[in-house]
């Protein structure tokens, strides 16, 4: 299989516990943003290259489904995927608590960014005193996300060969 | 070398990434009818999903709820029963304020909207979102659902119609932080219901305060102009009243929903006209 064919389902996946599964199962009245951590997983699996294009696309069916500008969440997630992916770069012995922290921060700056620049846009209401429990909790949820998250993304985003070279 | 040659790539590619957000939020504020189209057409495609998930999710959840609140809700069933009972007398009270005011529309040549034609609808889904408060509901234009329409509960109103697509809709509950209702209190005076956000009561802006308001009194919708929401739903009670600062020109009233927004199941569209 190749990657083109591994990623769309992985997608398709993420979009259904996305949107039908996860708002049901919130913690203090928040959800994880599984979207958000598909594309800070695949940052970490794949590199800054693909972290942003993954956190793109996943970016984009959130956006479907909100009544923020559509783009945003886009905008939001490819940066944060390519930010994840240029500081695990830096990274030279990277190891499951490592990734775990990075998905926190990320997170977390995933949530503030798309506040802020949502608010920038016009959505006011994105920039008041729930952001900072909505980060927090949302920062957590998807640091225990991705350990889950993180097998089948190196999985559908890096070539056989590569995983075969890290598995040995 | 090749280091900074991926570094380079990368770097292009996340300039093409952010070019293409920008266009498309730019096409979106433009109401641009390709992405409702695109929004809608996704949203329709996941209905199914949502549903069966919804079937599946949803008695867990309870489930889970009822486990782990298994304490509260005796005390709770014990709260209910007095509250049936206060209600009971309510509604005797209620039967006939409502024939009188039956008897004064006639009079009038006006109607009420319980007289207009309402689409029985079921919850299949809340939002994503963590910042807005929406709800979906199982019907959409094919049974006659547009946007803008109030959406109500036997309580009172749970929010109006924001988006609509061929088989679902998408109700902004009158909590979200966006949200505005017109309102009118007991004594005659209008105001506005602005949404709190989740789990946090409405604040009821543009009260004089000179305006008499007590605790417990019932806020309506005040129907005036061109309001979305007919006159007459319930929308809160008044829970607690501030007498206003020195200077400020309104009081801080902040009223409950009457609708319990946590655990919508179903709900009725109420089919007013378009708004054009």
């Amino acid at each position: 299989m190749t990657l083109a064919t591994r990623l769309p389902p992985l997608l398709l996946a993420a979009l259904v516990l996305h949107t039908a599964v996860l708002p049901q199962l919130r913690v203090l009245g928040v959800a994880p943003d599984l979207l958000l951590a598909l594309g800070i997983a695949t940052g970490i699996a794949a590199g800054s290259d693909r972290g942003a294009v993954v956190g793109f696309v996943a970016g984009l069916l959130a956006d479907c489904f909100l009544q923020t500008p559509f783009g945003l969440s886009a905008l939001c997630y490819s940066l944060v995927g390519y930010a994840v992916g240029s500081v695990q770069a830096t990274i030279l012995h990277a190891t499951r608590w490592i990734s775990v922290a990075t998905a926190i921060l990320a997170s977390a700056a995933g949530v503030t960014l798309f506040a802020v620049l949502g608010t920038v846009l016009g959505s006011d209401e994105l920039l008041g005193g729930r952001l900072p429990r909505v980060a927090v909790v949302v920062a957590l949820l998807n640091g225990l996300l991705v350990v889950v998250v993180a097998p089948v993304v190196r999985w559908a985003t890096v070539p056989d060969v590569t995983n075969r070279a890290v598995l040995r | 070398m090749a280091l900074s040659g991926r570094s380079g790539r990368s770097r292009s590619t996340l300039v093409l990434l952010v070019l293409v957000s920008v266009t498309v939020i730019t096409l979106d504020f433009r109401g641009g009818g390709v992405i409702a189209s695109l929004r809608r057409s996704a949203a329709d495609a996941l209905t199914p999903v949502q549903e069966a998930a919804d079937a599946v999710v949803g008695p867990v959840g309870d489930a889970v709820r009822g486990v782990t609140r298994s304490g509260a809700l005796e005390e709770e069933n014990d709260e209910l029963r007095a509250r049936i009972s206060e209600l009971e007398g309510e509604a005797l009270r209620g039967a006939d304020a409502e024939a009188e005011l039956d008897q004064v529309l006639e009079l009038r040549g006006l109607s009420s909207f319980t007289d207009l034609p309402t689409v029985s609808a079921r919850v299949i889904g809340t939002t994503p979102s963590n910042f807005e408060q929406t709800i979906q509901l199982d019907v959409g234009t094919g049974e006659g659902v547009a946007e803008d329409m109030p959406v109500l509960t036997g309580a009172g109103l749970a929010g109006r119609v924001v988006d609509v697509s061929r088989t679902r809709s998408i109700v902004r509950l009158v909590s979200d932080q966006t949200s505005a209702v017109g309102v009118r209190l007991p004594s005659g005076d209008l105001g506005v219901a602005e949404g709190g956000g989740p789990g946090r009561p409405l604040e009821l802006g543009l009260v004089d305060p000179a305006t008499v308001v007590a605790p417990g009194e019932l806020v309506v919708t005040s129907g005036i102009d061109d309001s979305v929401f007919p006159g007459g739903i319930p929308v809160g009670r008044v829970e607690r009243v501030a007498a206003p600062a020195q200077g400020v020109l309104e009081q801080e009233v902040v009223v409950a929903p009457v609708v319990d927004l946590d655990r919508l199941r179903f709900a009725e569209v109420l089919r007013t006209e378009p708004s054009s």
